[in-house]
């Protein structure tokens, strides 16, 4: 089976501490997958990995067969990959119009002369690039605002015009850093079904972190568990969530106040 | 979904060829560029003549620093070194030119060519200082904010330092002759180079405004620019979204050290002894303010402040010594009212308009 996201054996250090240790995370297409854990586990340390943030240590990453870490940040963009982020990043003073046609940015090209001198081509590929946005933002209910500066935006809009830039880059893989970060829960239940749409429409792996077990439990096919930068768990919502060794890294071991796991077998 | 290529090629080449969008600008250039020469001196004296070159060359030289500082949030603090290189590099395209096709430098028979040597100075100028603008835009890729502030204004004591220990000007057209490429690097060290002359009329100053302004508007919007802008916004969200940092930045850089020497090699042929000095950070700061004051990224922000701060030595010259006072007290007043400068990123245009389009934005819309 061919893996449309195939990281395999990834890890970094950072002096002494193994952030991420030999992670294998494997993304078919069409797969809503879930990597979860506890605070400081390196699950955004892993993003970074795959994202070209910083470059792997160990192990390969590879976007639909191609050979993708050690490249910079940007070619891993054109590859296929995209990202949005666990505090959001948008371009504040640019309009949500702008915004999005800036994802569009990697799949244009951009030659000095053609855009001073605004050749037909330029041209077309500026109207294509905005036709293009506006389609997105319909999609995500965001046309109305595509004048507004991003910042102006309130929250849960901003959250939806992020993954909507990403979408904008032409992704085949896209990584979501804690989308529902901040969300009530009637705005979770939204953001659940627009993944899921995300997925069903443009036909991508989406790769998500998550603090929120219920939604990850919801939507999420397969689930990695990391703990220490270590996988501690592979499986379905159901396997994962009935694995005692995941149940020890969220909530400790039952019978013994304390945090650290060997004591109790004592 | 379509792609982008797909959504590209249902655009028919008709649809994407306009002409009125394409050529009009630069129709307007060389109108604007008529009408300030013809039309000034019949309302002005020679003396405000000098004033109006003045701003069209810091309105060039602003224009193209908002390009760095402001498109792109990169804070650049040595413009005057490269509108230097291109000031030099300029005149003594001129000057040396003159000597050696002409014999004299100066002579009202060699007007024309002399303008046509002005025209390939100012080309010489400008790429000489593209290429310097290439090896600051480098340190960018790894200086961020003060430190890249204080490389760039490194770079221009260099640049001032450098002129300060050129050899002694040669006047002898013999010489020149005998041996050109030593002689061009005659730029009379601390002194400055003097007997440039002042090829420079408002046609083709404010020529070069107008093209300059018409290509930073153009680069800001285009995807080209929304790069730039991306860069400035949000660094690590720009690479992940495929922005190409090292590119742009240097781009950027270039770009903005062109143009500043086009203002540089202007202003050397204005009648002005282009000296030393120029280079140093009092008159990158000058810029810088221009820059500031208008709204960092915006066109016609950095045309009006260049204006006003041209203008308004001039006009507070009256009050003699309180001058200075009242021109930072100003300033200081300015940035407490409008603290993102005149127009913020915006252009003078887009601020009625979206004046009038919030509260609709907001509350009329279900």
């Amino acid at each position: 089976m061919s893996f449309l996201l195939d990281a395999q054996g990834i890890g970094i250090t950072f002096g002494g501490l193994k952030a991420v240790q030999d992670l294998t995370v494997q993304l078919p297409a069409g797969v809503l997958y879930g990597l979860i854990g506890p605070n400081g586990a390196g699950k955004t340390t892993a993003f970074n990995l795959i994202t070209g943030v910083y470059t792997p240590q160990t192990g390969s990453v590879k976007l639909a067969g191609q050979t993708i870490n050690g490249l910079r940040p940007h070619q891993i963009a054109k590859a296929g990959l995209s990202r949005t982020f666990q505090n959001i990043r948008l371009f504040g003073e640019l309009s949500v119009l702008e915004n999005v046609m800036l994802g569009s940015h990697v799949r244009g090209t951009h030659r000095l002369l053609a855009t001073l001198l605004r050749t037909p081509g330029f041209v077309a590929q500026e109207e294509a690039m905005k036709r293009r946005a506006m389609e997105l933002l319909a999609i995500f209910d965001l046309a109305r605002m595509a004048d507004e500066q991003a910042k102006n935006l309130p929250y849960g809009d901003q959250r939806r015009l992020e993954i909507c830039r990403a979408l904008a880059t032409e992704p085949k893989v896209l990584l979501l850093d804690e989308p529902a970060a901040g969300m009530n829960p009637s705005e979770k239940k939204s953001l659940s079904n627009t993944i899921r749409e995300i997925r069903d429409r443009f036909g991508l792996a989406v790769l998500l972190i998550e603090h929120d077990m219920g939604l990850v439990m919801e939507i999420c096919e397969q689930i990695t568990v990391l703990d220490h930068g270590q996988v501690i768990s592979v499986g379905t919502p159901k396997q994962v969530q009935a694995d005692p060794k995941v149940i020890e890294a969220y909530l400790g071991v039952e019978g013994s106040g304390e945090p650290s796991g060997e004591v109790s077998h004592a | 979904m379509k792609t982008l290529a797909q959504h590209i090629s249902e655009i028919s080449p008709a649809r994407a060829f306009r002409p009125v969008a394409v050529f009009v600008p630069w129709v307007v250039c060389v109108l604007l560029a008529l009408a300030v020469h013809f039309v000034s001196p019949l309302l002005v004296n020679e003396y405000w003549e000098s004033v109006l070159q003045r701003m069209g060359v810091f309105i060039v030289a602003a224009v193209s620093l908002n390009i760095v500082n402001g498109f792109t949030g990169q804070f650049s603090m040595g413009h005057a070194g490269f509108m230097a290189i291109g000031g030099y590099i300029g005149a003594g395209v001129t000057y040396y030119g003159s000597l050696i096709l002409h014999g004299s430098v100066g002579d009202p028979n060699f007007a024309v060519q002399g303008t046509l040597l002005m025209l390939a100075g100012l080309v010489a100028g400008a790429c000489t200082a593209a290429g310097a603008g290439y090896l600051v835009g480098l340190p960018s890729l790894r200086l961020r904010g003060d430190y890249l502030a204080i490389v760039t204004l490194g770079f221009g004591e260099i640049i001032r330092v450098l002129l300060e220990l050129t050899p002694k000007q040669v006047s002898d057209a013999a010489a020149v002759k005998a041996s050109p490429i030593v002689s061009f690097f005659g730029f009379n060290g601390a002194t400055g180079f003097a007997g440039t002359p002042a090829y420079a009329n408002l046609f083709w100053i404010w020529l070069f405004v107008a093209i300059t302004c018409v290509i930073a508007y153009r680069m800001k919007t285009s995807s080209s620019g929304r790069a730039f802008l991306s860069i400035r916004e949000d660094e690590i969200a720009a690479r992940a979204m495929g922005v190409d940092l090292t590119k742009y930045k240097v781009r950027a850089f270039v770009l903005a050290a062109f143009f500043g020497g086009v203002a540089g090699a202007l202003y050397s042929h204005t009648g002005v002894n282009p000296s030393p000095t120029d280079a140093g950070f009092q008159r990158s700061f000058d810029i810088i303010i221009m820059v500031v004051l208008g709204g960092l990224g915006s066109v016609s922000g950095s045309v009006l402040a260049a204006m006003i701060l041209v203008l308004m030595p001039e006009l507070l010259r009256d009050l003699q010594q309180y001058r200075l006072v009242l021109y930072a007290l100003l300033l200081i007043v300015m940035m407490l009212v409008r603290p993102k400068g005149l127009f913020g990123v915006k252009e003078i245009w887009d601020l009625s308009r979206g004046d009038r389009k919030q509260p609709v934005g907001k509350g009329g819309t279900p």
